[in-house]
């Protein structure tokens, strides 16, 4: 089955790519970031927010994008 | 052209990012988008949805999303459009803060490489590269606007409406809640408001940063 998926982690990814079907999004994240923490993404299907049980279908665009981008000059 | 990596700015970016910086009272921040040939020339620099203050900016968690989902769909990969993370200090300070260094290492640490650029109102730049490739490290670059291609003219209109559309300006809260005006309390003034305004006039306010220099660089 295949989806499309955007990350920007490692060298960055826009691409389609064969994943096992009926995967839910949980487990997509754990196999695509294991390094990361899902509070630290925004995951969303087909530009929308899902849930981690979510099952993921053929031609899915999958975004996982970082959250909490912010500056500030004092602590 | 250029001995040792540079960042460098069409005279579009730079001079959108300069209009942003000067558009209100608040820091900014964006991406820079680069050329599909040279990650290190930024062609654009774009905004997403952000509240700001005075000393603060914080990008909308589902703009930043969109902003990739549209980038993507006009052909590009987030090294052109996700790896060079600009914003703007006020005062003359670039340094980047605890914030800004916590932000960059929880956003940016897994990628490849990253870039963090900060403009100061005054003028003044900071520029640091971070990658992991080999050994990983980071190091400060030097930063240039680039004239060697053809560009063209400002678009101040359109700017305008992307400032307007992206930046939300919110008033500085206190944060000790008793210096909130209650019927309960005598009303006396916000000391906190002085120490803000102090701090944005002191030329040389600087934050504990380790192991960096403070060699401000002016474009």
């Amino acid at each position: 089955m295949r989806v499309l998926f955007i990350n920007n982690d490692g060298a960055g990814f826009a691409d389609h790519i064969e994943i096992e079907p009926n995967m839910p999004v949980a487990k997509f994240f754990a196999q695509k970031l294991p390094h990361g923490r899902p509070e630290d993404y925004l995951i969303r299907v087909n530009r929308q927010p899902v849930s981690r049980d979510q099952i993921l279908h053929e031609g899915d665009r999958v975004t996982i994008t970082p959250t909490k981008i912010e500056g500030a000059i004092v602590s | 052209m250029f001995e040792t990596p540079t960042l460098r700015f069409g005279p579009n970016a730079w001079a959108k990012l300069e209009y942003f910086l000067q558009a209100g009272d608040s820091e900014i921040g964006g991406f820079g988008v680069t050329s599909r040939d040279d990650l290190l020339l930024i062609e654009d620099f774009v905004t997403v949805k952000q509240r700001t203050t005075a000393i603060s900016v914080k990008f909308d968690d589902t703009a930043v999303a969109e902003f990739f989902e549209d980038q993507v769909d006009t052909g590009r990969t987030p090294e052109h459009f996700a790896r060079i993370w600009l914003h703007t200090h006020p005062g003359d300070c670039p340094n980047p803060s605890a914030t800004d260094e916590e932000t960059f290492a929880r956003v940016f640490g897994n990628c490849d490489w990253a870039i963090m650029f900060i403009l100061a109102r005054g003028g003044q730049t900071y520029c640091r590269l971070r990658f992991n490739s080999g050994p990983g490290g980071s190091m400060k670059i030097p930063v240039a606007v680039d004239f060697s291609s053809p560009f063209t003219a400002s678009d101040h209109t359109a700017w305008q409406e992307e400032y307007q559309r992206n930046v939300c300006i919110e008033p500085l809260v206190p944060r000790n809640g008793l210096l909130a005006r209650s019927d309960d309390w005598d009303w006396v003034e916000d000391p906190f408001a002085n120490e803000v305004e102090a701090l944005l006039e002191d030329d040389m306010f600087e934050f504990e940063l380790e192991n960096w220099e403070d060699d401000q660089c002016r474009i």
